[in-house]
C-alpha cells in the first residue's frame, strides 16, 4: 500500500435512479497533491467529486456501489456518519455561497457545530482568513454581512470557511467558473499555496487551469475514467486518443 | 387602429383597472372618516380611546372604547401565541422535512382550513369548544378569551403557514449545501441557516396573520362573549372592536352619536391593520437584498 494515497476508489458505480452516472471507477488520490478532474459536461466528474464527501445522498433515489476508502474505511459503510466525513473532507462550490451572516459568523459556523469548544475562535477566524488570503481585505469588516463582498472575495471566504474545519481534503467544484480573470488568478495562487497542507481535488472546465495548477489529471468521458496520469503527461503525450481529442479541443 | 395606438390603448385600459382598486379604497377611507369624525365634536380623542366605559345607549351615553381595544389586542395576542408556533413549525415540516406525498396532503388540508367560512369556525367554537371549556373549568360561560383566541388561531394558521413556507422555500439550495458540506445535520441546517435566512418572510407571515386575526369579525362576535369590560382573567368575556361594530350597527339610528362612534371604532381598526401591514412590508423589504448581517 502506498503511504501517500489518501482516498482510493474501488469499482465505484453510481446511479441517479435508473441512470448510471459513473461506471466502474478505480482511482487513487494522492496526498498533498492537486488532482484535476476534467471532461465534457455530463461526464460524471462533479458526481465523482460529490461522492467523496457523501453530498450526493442529499439527492433522492441515488445509489452507490463499490468502495471509497478513506482512513482505512469505506466511507459508505453503514456505520459511518456522513457528518463526520464532511467535517474531514471540505467542499467549495461552483457558485460562491456564503451564508447571509457576518463574515466572522460564516467562518465560525462550522467549528461551532463540532461541539468541541474552540479556545480562541478569533484566532481561528483570523488564521482561516489569512490562509485564504482574505484577511487584509476584511479584517475591519468582520461584522459586516458576507453578502456585501465581491464574487471573488465571497469565494475566498467560502474557502476560508472550509479551511476553518481543518479538513484533510478540500474538494472544489469548478470554483472559478463564476469569477472574473483576476479573481480566478487569485484563487489559483491560493490553491498553489494550500496544497502544502491539504489534498485538493478540483473539477474544472478550464483546461488551462488544470494544466496550470494540478499535479495529476483525470479525464472522464460518459461516466468512465478514460485516463489518469501526471498532468504533464496528459497534456503533452496522452496515451488515449479520446484524451488527446478533448485536450486539443476536437470535442467537448 | 395601428399597432402603436393599440399598444397605448391596452396600456391605459390596464391602468384604469389598476386604478379602480385605489379609487374604491380611497372612497371607503373617505366615508369611514366622514362618518367617524363627528363623534370627536362631542367626545375628545383621549376620552374616546382611553375611556373605560362603553355604554353607548345610556343617558348620558359613554363612548370609551378602551375595553374594546383591550379585547381586540388580547384575543389577537393569544391567537398569535398559539398560531405562530403551529404555523411556523408546520411550514418548516412541509418545506424541509416532509416526504413529497405527506407534503401535498398537508398543504391541501391547510389550504382547506383557510377556505372555511369564518361563521363555520365560529359555530364550531360556540357548540363544541364553549361547552367543553365551561364544564372543564367550571365557568359561567365558555364564550371567552380562550375560546376566541383558539378559533382566531385556527384562522391565522393558514396565513402564517403558507407565507412562511414560501419564505423557507425561497432559501437558495446553495446555502443548504454549504451547511451540509461543513458537517451540519439536517436539524442544524434548518435552525441555523434556513430559518434565519427566511426570518424576514416568516416575520411578514406573522404580521399578516395578526392583521387577519385583529380584523376578523364573525368569530369574535360569536365566541368572545361580548362583555365590554377590561378582562381580569383569560376566562373572561371580551368585546373586540369588530364584534362591537357588527353587533351594534344594526340598532343605531342613522347619524346618531352612537353611529358616529362605531365608525370611529372602525377608523381605529383601520389604523391598526394598516400598521400591521406596514410593519410586514418594512420587514420583508429591509432584509431582502443583503441578507441579515446580525443573525
Amino acid at each position: 500500500m502506498d503511504a501517500d494515497i489518501i482516498i482510493r476508489l474501488k469499482n465505484v458505480n453510481f446511479f441517479y435512479g435508473e441512470n448510471q452516472a459513473l461506471t466502474n471507477i478505480n482511482m487513487n488520490f494522492r496526498k498533498n497533491k492537486v488532482t484535476a478532474l476534467i471532461g465534457p459536461s455530463g461526464c460524471g466528474k462533479s458526481t465523482l467529486l460529490r461522492l467523496l464527501n457523501r453530498m450526493n445522498e442529499l439527492i433522492d433515489a441515488t445509489r452507490v456501489e463499490g468502495d471509497i476508502i478513506f482512513e482505512d474505511k469505506n466511507i459508505y459503510a453503514p456505520d459511518v456518519d456522513p457528518v463526520e466525513i464532511r467535517r474531514k473532507i471540505g467542499m467549495v462550490f461552483q457558485k460562491p455561497n456564503p451564508f447571509p451572516k457576518t463574515i466572522y459568523n460564516n467562518i465560525s459556523y462550522g467549528p461551532k457545530l463540532t461541539g468541541v469548544p474552540v479556545d480562541d475562535m478569533n484566532a481561528l477566524v483570523e488564521q482561516s482568513l489569512k490562509q485564504a488570503v482574505l484577511w487584509d481585505e476584511v479584517k475591519d469588516i468582520l461584522n459586516k454581512s458576507a453578502m456585501n463582498l465581491s464574487g471573488g472575495q465571497q469565494q475566498r471566504l467560502c474557502i476560508a470557511r472550509a479551511l476553518a474545519m481543518k479538513p484533510d481534503i478540500l474538494l472544489m467544484d469548478e470554483p472559478t467558473s463564476a469569477l472574473d480573470p483576476i479573481s480566478t488568478a487569485k484563487i489559483e495562487e491560493l490553491i498553489e499555496e494550500l496544497k502544502k497542507n491539504y489534498t485538493i481535488i478540483i473539477v474544472t472546465h478550464n483546461m488551462q487551469q488544470a494544466a496550470r495548477i494540478s499535479d495529476e489529471t483525470a479525464f472522464f468521458y460518459l461516466g468512465n475514467l478514460i485516463e489518469y496520469s501526471k498532468t504533464e503527461k496528459i497534456f503533452t503525450k496522452p496515451d488515449v486518443k479520446q484524451t488527446e481529442d478533448y485536450i486539443t479541443g476536437r470535442f467537448g | 387602429m395601428n399597432r402603436k395606438t393599440k399598444e397605448i390603448f391596452i396600456k391605459y385600459i390596464f391602468f384604469l383597472f389598476a386604478l379602480v382598486a385605489i379609487i374604491v379604497l380611497a372612497m371607503i377611507v373617505f366615508s369611514l372618516f366622514r362618518e367617524g369624525m363627528p363623534i370627536f365634536k362631542q367626545v375628545s380623542v383621549k376620552d374616546f380611546l382611553f375611556g373605560m366605559e362603553w355604554y353607548p345607549t345610556f343617558d348620558p351615553p359613554y363612548f370609551g372604547i378602551f375595553p374594546l381595544i383591550v379585547g381586540s389586542f388580547i384575543v389577537t395576542i393569544f391567537a398569535t401565541l398559539i398560531a405562530v408556533p403551529l404555523g411556523v413549525l408546520a411550514a418548516i415540516y412541509i418545506s424541509e422535512i416532509a416526504p413529497r406525498s405527506i407534503k401535498e396532503v398537508l398543504k391541501s388540508v391547510i389550504e382547506l382550513l383557510a377556505g372555511l367560512p369564518s361563521v363555520v369556525l365560529g359555530f364550531f367554537g360556540m357548540v363544541v369548544i364553549a361547552p367543553v371549556l365551561q364544564n372543564v373549568f367550571d365557568l359561567p360561560t365558555g364564550l371567552n378569551i380562550v375560546n376566541a383566541s383558539m378559533i382566531l388561531a385556527l384562522m391565522a394558521i393558514p396565513t402564517i403557514s403558507s407565507i412562511s413556507e414560501d419564505a423557507l422555500y425561497a432559501v437558495p439550495q446553495e446555502f443548504k449545501e454549504a451547511s451540509y458540506a461543513l458537517g451540519a445535520t439536517k436539524f442544524e441546517t434548518i435552525a441555523k441557516v434556513i430559518f434565519p435566512a427566511a426570518l424576514s418572510g416568516v416575520t411578514t407571515a406573522v404580521m399578516l396573520g395578526m392583521a387577519r386575526a385583529i380584523g376578523e369579525t364573525m368569530v369574535v362576535l360569536m365566541v368572545a362573549g361580548g362583555a365590554a369590560a377590561i378582562p381580569e382573567s383569560i376566562f373572561d368575556s371580551v368585546r373586540p372592536m369588530p364584534a362591537s361594530i357588527a353587533a351594534e350597527m344594526g340598532e343605531t339610528p342613522y347619524r346618531s352619536l352612537h353611529y358616529h362612534a362605531l365608525f370611529a371604532t372602525g377608523m381605529v381598526l383601520f389604523f391598526l391593520t394598516l400598521t400591521f401591514n406596514l410593519i410586514a412590508d418594512y420587514v420583508s423589504n429591509k432584509f431582502k437584498q443583503t441578507g441579515s448581517a446580525t443573525l
